[in-house]
């Protein structure tokens, strides 16, 4: 008999600790956003790569995007492939060739040969935007991809800047890119040339657009997460 | 003869005329066996070409006979071979018979039958054409062949050696009308000389299965015999691939060798070099690849590549094959995967998914960025639902249908450019039953068990009765009263208790009478110690004869019986005493209510055996005790000691509450209904508890006491001090023996004293002391007074079932003793 009282004992126990259970919530606590008070509330180094990261991937995407549809219209069965080895106008540029090369670079080199990369195509994008409306029957995904693209490449140059800054904390050399010639490719007579003008700039475009791309990633795992992403 | 000449003819005329009307309509035409075929002996199908159908559809059977039978029988399967056919499975044919086989087509016009077709079934085999036939060239001891191979008809069943199939084989240069026709026999391949270098040749096979007919020829299969020695054919590379965006590799495939060992080279060149290179690493990718480690790895570089086969009569290059290794990245699948059930407290259950990069892929530097994607269906589903789930190594699902089976995989691919790894390899989870349902079932079960426990617990109570009851529900022993043996009331033997108690020789005599002078009321439930040799396995059987026994019981015998009664007992008899002990008795039944009427029962018959045992007379008995009219007389004692089940019965402290009924007779009214009030509220508020109530009542008699009926003496009375439950239950009685003898003493006619145990109700316990003192002094006095009292008592019985408040005061007049009265014990219910 008090065993049995004893099991409705237990039993009512249980019952109460489960409802109990049951009833408590998981609290939910809130962390402020500037735990210093307002003086070092700026953004930090982390959040301006991460920035970084998603525009300059943002962009490749872009690039990659409009040189696919370019050479799917345009570029059928004229094998420029070929010709695209001549290279581009950013190769007189040294930048880091495989992962052992971009491991061995100093982190404010490769950060230079991004800000070089991207003053690079600053005016290039500026004529691409506005000749690839002349491109024949150019569909809309290009015509606005090409703006859009030269907008988010300032905007990352911009913000590549503030980077540097706060990693050299000194001045930035402005000198260093590389000057494009290709303009009047772009508005030669010949459309195969002029074509084939625009499906190199595409082309190179989405390389380097890859390159920043991938140098900022690198970057950003071995500044921020200590090369452990 | 007439009428029936002119109906016929009327009858023939109809026909004729039904026969005219319905010219577009009529029975269908006849069929025709076509072909009978079987293709490796074992079954054979027949086809039929309908004739015309009359206009109307028609069905068309086919019946065949046996050569060894006379029956006929029809087709067994039209379906299989199509429409208008027949088909003979394997039951159905017999090599060693022929068949004679027609078809018949009906329709509502009529039918009509085919010519019938005999079929031995050896003869019309002719089974398919061979398939994969393949050629090459070989050179052997510098000399060209050409080497065919080709395999049966799938339809064929080879493996059965019954089946011997002979090939034929013909070939022709391409330009040329005639075959030359090769007799190849069993074999599967052939190997063909002589021919002529440079020529195209076509080349087909036909088979046969015993004497049956030829196949068709085979498809037709061309080769080039290569002119003498030639350099080798261009080779194609086939792609290229790099697994962690640090190496890659190419794979080509070569072309005809030309009849000599071939040598094959990779070259390449990087954009903007001129320089070319040869492949750095044949070997590591196995053969016919180039594998180029990360050395010779550069990213946003074009390489242009391209195979050279070269033999001895010359070489050949490939296509070149352009590679940017940014964009033939296609890792290996993602490793690890482990599928887990979280089952958080408060929370629906979720499938948390983790894996791990492929080990080549270094993702820790950032050099390469990896996005994955899983897929997941039910395990009988059809479709995979995908999920893209970015760069995190982790997904958490939470909308999965409980009770099934699922498969999971998982691919990567870098972030932007190459190509989806493979799948991981699959596995499996089982997602649990809802778990609300399991939280259901786990109440279920509770319910179920608390509920069979309850039942379990009725259960044993009804089996076992009065013990379970005493177990829950301890007994209170009875008041002990110094002196007296239990024993002897036990045992019943009623000379000896009454020796025991002073009371010698039965029937009573005037000695008992006067023994009477208090009574003694103790209420207790539990009587169970003093009756432990009673069983009570029958309760219901028990409570059932109950009733009867109280009327028979009146004459629990005890030596007090008519001699004690007191001319007085009458008028003490009035009806407010009736009142009275209904209420008492209420009280009781309320009491006993939870415990159960069987309690009651068994103790009250506990009771009424032990008194029949002692051999009273019934008649008198009751008389003497119901006189309850002297209620304000006496202290009415309720004790009620609630005890809880668990508690063992031997522990029970009962300490009994007593109450002083100062108040004269009206009062008495009142009184008992407190009493009753009490109890109940005390039943209320120990409801859960079992309640283990005593009460005793202690009536006394008082000097003052204004009742009409009552005797103006007062008696000596008798408090309930105590009464212990520890193992001896006893009541321990308080003897005001000093003030009530002295006033006693006062009054004439009542000398004696009697202390009386008047009623032990429920569970009670009478104990009666003698008071030996007084005991002698009035025993002749009382015999006048026993009739008329017992008249009085039958009346009372009448009225009330059962008295509790027993005392009367006759006897207390009469009495100058103690005594012990039976009559109490009668039961509590009618």
């Amino acid at each position: 008999m008090s065993n049995k009282g004893a099991l409705l004992k237990d039993l009512l126990l249980v019952v109460l600790l489960v409802s109990s259970m049951l009833l408590t919530k998981e609290g939910v606590t809130s962390l402020p956003i500037c735990l210093n008070g307002s003086d070092s509330c700026q953004v930090s180094l982390g959040e301006l790569f991460d920035r970084a990261v998603n525009l300059s991937h943002y962009i490749h995407f872009l690039s990659s995007e409009i040189f696919n549809e370019f050479d799917e219209r345009y570029a059928q069965g004229r094998s420029f492939i070929t010709k695209a080895v001549n290279g581009c106008h950013t190769s007189s540029l040294t930048t880091p060739e495989d992962k052992e090369q971009a491991q061995q670079i100093h982190h404010e080199d490769l950060l230079k040969v991004v800000l070089g990369v991207l003053r690079s195509w600053n005016d290039p994008l500026i004529h691409l935007a506005s000749e690839v409306q002349r491109i024949k029957e150019a569909p809309d995904t290009i015509l606005w991809k090409a703006v859009e693209i030269e907008e988010q490449n300032k905007r990352l140059l911009e913000g590549m800047e503030k980077i540097v800054e706060r990693i050299h904390s000194g001045e930035i050399g402005n000198e260093v890119y590389s000057q494009w010639e290709g303009l009047p490719s772009l508005q030669l007579a010949d459309e195969d040339s002029r074509l084939f003008a625009f499906y190199n700039l595409l082309h190179c475009l989405r390389r380097d657009s890859h390159k920043i791309d991938n140098y900022l990633k690198l970057l950003k795992c071995r500044l921020i997460h200590d090369s452990n992403c | 003869m007439k009428q029936k000449l002119t109906s016929s003819v009327q009858i023939i005329l109809l026909l004729a005329l039904i026969a005219v009307g319905l010219t577009d309509e009529s029975y269908p035409g006849k069929p025709k066996i076509i072909r009978c075929r079987s293709l490796e002996k074992e079954t054979f199908s027949c086809w039929w070409k309908p004739g015309s159908d009359g206009g109307l559809p028609t069905n068309y059977t086919l019946f065949y006979i046996k050569d060894s039978e006379e029956k006929i029988y029809e087709c067994p399967d039209y379906g299989t071979s199509g429409p208008n056919s027949c088909y003979f499975d394997k039951n159905h044919t017999n090599p060693w018979t022929t068949y004679n086989i027609t078809v018949m087509a009906t329709n509502e016009m009529g039918s009509n039958t085919s010519d019938p077709q005999y079929v031995d079934v050896t003869s019309i085999v002719q089974p398919d054409a061979p398939v994969n036939l393949s050629l090459e060239t070989k050179t052997s001891a510098s000399t060209m062949y050409l080497w065919a191979k080709w395999s049966p008809s799938p339809l064929a069943d080879v493996s059965t050696n019954s089946h011997a199939y002979h090939y034929e084989l013909r070939l022709k240069p391409e330009e040329k009308e005639e075959w030359e026709t090769i007799s190849v026999g069993v074999q599967t391949q052939y190997k063909v000389a002589g021919l002529q270098a440079g020529v195209k040749y076509i080349v087909q096979v036909r088979c046969i299965l015993d004497l049956g007919e030829w196949s068709e020829w085979s498809s037709e299969r061309y080769i080039q015999i290569p002119n003498g020695e030639s350099p080798p054919e261009k080779p194609t590379i086939i792609k290229c691939r790099s697994p962690e965006k640090e190496t890659f590799t190419c794979w080509w495939k070569p072309g005809a060798d030309g009849g000599h060992p071939t040598n094959y080279t990779l070259l390449y060149s990087k954009e903007g070099e001129e320089q070319v290179y040869e492949c750095p690493d044949y070997r590591t990718a196995g053969p016919n690849s180039c594998y180029f480690d990360k050395k010779h790895t550069s990213f946003w570089t074009i390489y242009n590549i391209t195979v050279r086969a070269t033999n001895e009569m010359g070489s050949n290059v490939s296509d070149p094959h352009y590679v940017d290794v940014t964009y033939i990245v296609q890792p290996d699948p993602p490793v690890n995967v482990t599928l887990e059930l979280k089952n958080p407290i408060n929370r629906k259950p979720y499938l948390v998914l983790t894996w791990s990069p492929p080990p080549l892929a270094d993702v820790r530097s950032g050099w390469l960025t990896l996005e994955y994607e899983l897929q997941l269906k039910p395990e009988e589903g059809e479709e995979w639902e995908t999920i893209f789930v970015g760069q995190q190594t982790q997904y958490k699902m939470f909308s999965l249908n409980p009770g099934k089976k699922y498969i999971v995989q998982i691919h990567c691919k870098p972030d932007h450019h190459g190509s989806w790894s493979e799948w991981s390899s699959e596995k499996y989870i089982q997602i649990p039953t809802d778990f609300r349902v399991k939280d259901m079932v786990v109440w279920i079960i509770v319910g179920v068990l608390s509920s069979l426990i309850c039942l379990i617990m009725s259960w044993t109570m009804v089996l076992k009765g009065y013990r379970m009851i005493a177990f829950i529900l301890p007994p209170v022993p009875g008041p002990k009263i110094k002196g007296i043996d239990t024993h002897l009331l036990e045992r019943g033997k009623s000379e000896e208790l009454l020796s025991a108690l002073g009371c010698h020789g039965f029937p009573p005599t005037s000695d008992c009478e006067e023994l009477l002078i208090e009574y003694l009321e103790v209420e207790d439930s539990e009587d169970q110690q003093l009756m432990p040799s009673h069983d009570s396995g029958h309760p219901s059987k028990n409570a059932k004869l109950i009733p009867k026994e109280t009327d028979s019981d009146s004459g629990r015998g005890s030596c007090d019986s008519p001699s004690l009664l007191s001319e007085k007992c009458r008028e003490s008899r009035a009806l407010p005493s009736a009142l009275e002990t209904q209420e008492v008795r209420d009280i009781q039944e309320n009491k006993g209510g939870k415990r159960s009427w069987q309690t009651q029962c068994i103790a009250s018959e506990q009771k009424i055996l032990l008194f029949n045992n002692e051999n009273t007379k019934s008649s008198t008995w009751p008389t003497a005790q119901l006189p309850t009219n002297q209620p304000p007389m006496f202290a009415y004692h309720s004790t009620v000691d609630a005890h809880k089940i668990t508690l063992s019965t031997t522990n029970v402290n009962i300490t009994p509450v007593l109450v002083g009924n100062e108040e004269k007779h009206q009062s008495q009214y009142p009184m008992t209904e407190t009493v009753h009030d009490n109890m109940v509220k005390q039943r209320q508020m120990e409801n859960l508890h079992s309640t283990d109530q005593t009460t005793a009542q202690v009536r006394q008699s008082r000097p003052d006491d204004k009742s009409p009926f009552l005797n103006p003496e007062l008696m000596d009375y008798v408090e309930v001090h105590k009464v212990r439950h520890n193992e001896e239950p006893a009541v321990l009685l308080k003897h005001k023996e000093n003030n009530g003898k002295t006033e006693k003493y006062t009054v004439p006619g009542t000398s004696k004293e009697y202390t009386k145990v008047s009623t032990v109700v429920d569970h009670n316990i009478l104990v009666l002391m003698p008071d030996s003192r007084i005991q002698h002094a009035s025993m002749s006095q009382e015999p006048p007074m026993e009739t008329s009292q017992n008249l009085q008592q039958g009346q009372a019985e009448k009225n009330m079932s059962y008295s509790l408040t027993v005392p009367s005061e006759c006897k207390r007049e009469t009495s100058g003793s103690e005594y012990m009265d039976p009559s109490s014990f009668l039961p509590s219910f009618k």
